[in-house]
């Protein structure tokens, strides 16, 4: 059973006096196995917060279903596996942590002990102690987040989503957030994300989908996506003659010189290995040899461009 | 239990609205000042104050309903509180349910402050308190629970502006209704009658709730007419819910 399913997942936002009816999202079909950390990316207004919001079943889908763990997210019994930390999330101003989450533990259907138990868990595990008694009114975007995520949380859910979990914290901050996401992996959830900081995806996602225009492009295994694209191999060594170094640029596809001797690029790994036994054979020593792989974001960026 | 949890929030929410004291005031403002009127009659004070308290805190809680209530799930959805609270393993009628019970339960605690200050600054002026001057005021309460539900229910589904001038009409012209069966003769059998006539069955008839004049003037009041006037309302209160309910339902927030 997968986590999270959806299937031709279409959202036509109805126009407003003046403007015509929006597409927002165009069959929409994903997985998300449990377990998986899910990178959902895009740029601004690709329909990430549309999808998580049908899945939170905030929105109606106009057509298609979506399901989480089995489940069509339109029945309420579904929503309790499901937590969700809304992109900027809100709260009522005049409550505190305490009493917010023991609202949410309330809604979740948690008696008064389960209530307790849960505030000392999530408490300690998003460090709200310190401000359990402060109002939400004062609140910084980091105090906010991080009570949000303690809501969300509520009650144990096994699927997170969560939309733009970083988005607007410090680094300290985004990184108590990813090592949480990590946390939760490790205790078996599925964790579903949207984000447009490539650079934090790369780091915790184990699969990603691209979202451009509200059309899914990419779906899959990150080290998959960006393993298919790599092989420019960065090779640099010293101590070759003049000559040597002429015989092993000729077989290179690029060249250039720094300080740390000469750098040599190959655009594919069998050839870089044979330029790396040329530079041995004629004496020379070798510094280096990397092969650079394609980042998230350049992939990313050529995504955008297939597209448009 | 869920609706409850979000009933009291929404008391603790409407408790410390600034608009509620200054109607408040207002009210009080308008049951002292009723005293004032009695010198029109002399010898008749009494009965005006009376007849003028019930009347103002008639007005005053429809006025907080209208204001409080036409506001209550608007602004769930505007301030994005709502996304939350929707996406837990909760119904979405339960969700109105809770919102209008908690501002049900606010109304009921300022009806019942308002007819105290009333029914002591009656005794002050040396006046007496009899049964129907709480039938009264139950059946005030009664309105308002009615009222309330209207204004939750366009609170769903429209703007609070908007939401306000309905309810407020729905109030004046309640209040009136026999103007509808009372046509003048060249009306008979033209369009614009049997609109009317839709209108006049549609609209709740309040001026059921209303038995001042009788509170006034200390008439007794049949127990039998009160309860039937609460059901009467408790029946247009019930379709409305479950009308903001079903609106609510598949609305996107
Ligand atoms: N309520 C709405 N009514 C009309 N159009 C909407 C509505 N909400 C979103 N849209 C449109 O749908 C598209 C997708 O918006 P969405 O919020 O899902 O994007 P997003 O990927 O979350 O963007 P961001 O990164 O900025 O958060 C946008 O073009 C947006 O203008
Ligand atoms: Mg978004």
């Amino acid at each position: 059973m997968d986590a999270i399913a959806t299937r031709n997942l279409t959202k036509v936002y109805r126009g407003h006096i003046g403007r015509g009816a929006v597409k927002s999202l165009d069959r929409l079909t994903l997985t998300i196995a449990p377990n998986e950390v899910f990178g959902f990316l895009g740029r601004n207004g690709a329909g990430k917060t549309t999808t998580i919001k049908i899945l939170c079943s905030l929105l109606r889908a106009t057509t298609g279903e979506a399901f989480v763990m089995g489940q069509d997210t339109r029945r309420r019994a579904t929503r309790k596996h499901i937590g969700y930390l809304p992109e900027n999330p809100y709260f009522y101003e005049y409550l505190n942590p305490r009493e917010t989450l023991d609202f949410y533990g309330e809604l979740h259907g948690l008696t008064r002990a389960e209530r307790a138990a849960e505030w000392d868990r999530l408490a300690g595990l998003l460090d709200l102690r310190d401000i359990a008694g402060q109002r939400v009114r004062g609140f910084s975007k980091g105090m906010r987040q991080r009570l949000g995520f303690a809501v969300a949380l509520v009650g144990d859910p096994e699927v997170l989503i969560l939309d733009e979990p970083m988005s607007g914290l410090d680094p300290l901050g985004r990184r108590m957030i990813r090592e949480l996401i990590l946390l939760l992996h490790g205790q078996g959830k599925t964790i579903f994300f949207s984000s447009h900081v490539l650079g934090d995806v790369e780091q915790i996602c184990s699969r990603v989908g691209i979202l451009v225009k509200g059309k899914l492009t990419t779906q899959g295994r990150l080290d998959e996506l960006l393993n298919r694209r790599v092989n420019r191999v960065e090779i640099i060594a010293t101590g070759l003659s003049e000559a040597a170094a002429a015989a092993v640029a000729a077989r290179s596809d690029g060249v250039r010189e720094s300080e740390q001797g000469r750098h040599f690029f190959v655009n594919d790994l069998d050839g870089a290995n044979a330029v790396a036994s040329d530079i041995l054979q004629s004496g020379g020593t070798l510094v280096e040899f990397t092969p650079i792989r394609e980042s998230l974001e350049e992939y990313f960026m050529r995504e955008q461009e297939t597209v448009s | 239990m869920r609706v409850l949890a979000v009933a009291r929030n929404t008391f603790r929410e409407a408790v410390r609205d600034k608009v509620l004291y200054v109607l408040l005031l207002f009210a009080a403002a308008a049951i002292f000042g009723s005293k004032a009127l009695g010198w029109i009659s002399i010898g008749q004070d009494i009965k005006i104050v009376k007849d003028l308290s019930l009347a103002a805190v008639s007005v005053f809680g429809v006025l907080i309903a209208i204001f409080v209530g036409t506001n209550l799930v608007y602004k769930e959805i505007d301030k994005r509180t709502i996304y939350t609270i929707l996406c837990r393993p909760m119904h979405r009628w339960e969700f109105i349910l809770g919102k209008y019970l908690g501002l049900a339960a606010l109304l009921a605690l300022v009806t019942a402050v308002m007819a105290a200050v009333a029914a002591v600054y009656v005794v002050v002026l040396g006046g007496s308190l009899d049964v129907t001057f709480f039938q009264a005021v139950l059946l005030i309460y009664g309105q308002l629970l009615l009222i309330t539900a209207l204004a939750v229910l366009l609170s769903a589904v429209t703007s609070p502006i908007l939401g306000a001038i309905i309810v407020f009409s729905t109030y004046v012209v309640g209040h009136a209704t026999s103007i509808f069966t009372e046509l003048p003769p060249q009306f008979d059998g033209t369009f614009s009658k049997r609109v009317l006539e839709a209108v006049y069955y549609i609209i709740p008839n309040l001026s059921n709730f209303d038995i001042r004049a009788e509170a006034a003037n200390g008439v007794p009041v049949a127990p039998g007419y009160v309860l039937w006037a609460m059901a009467y309302g408790a029946v247009y209160t019930a379709v409305l819910l479950i009308i903001a309910s079903l609106a609510f339902q598949d609305k996107d927030v």
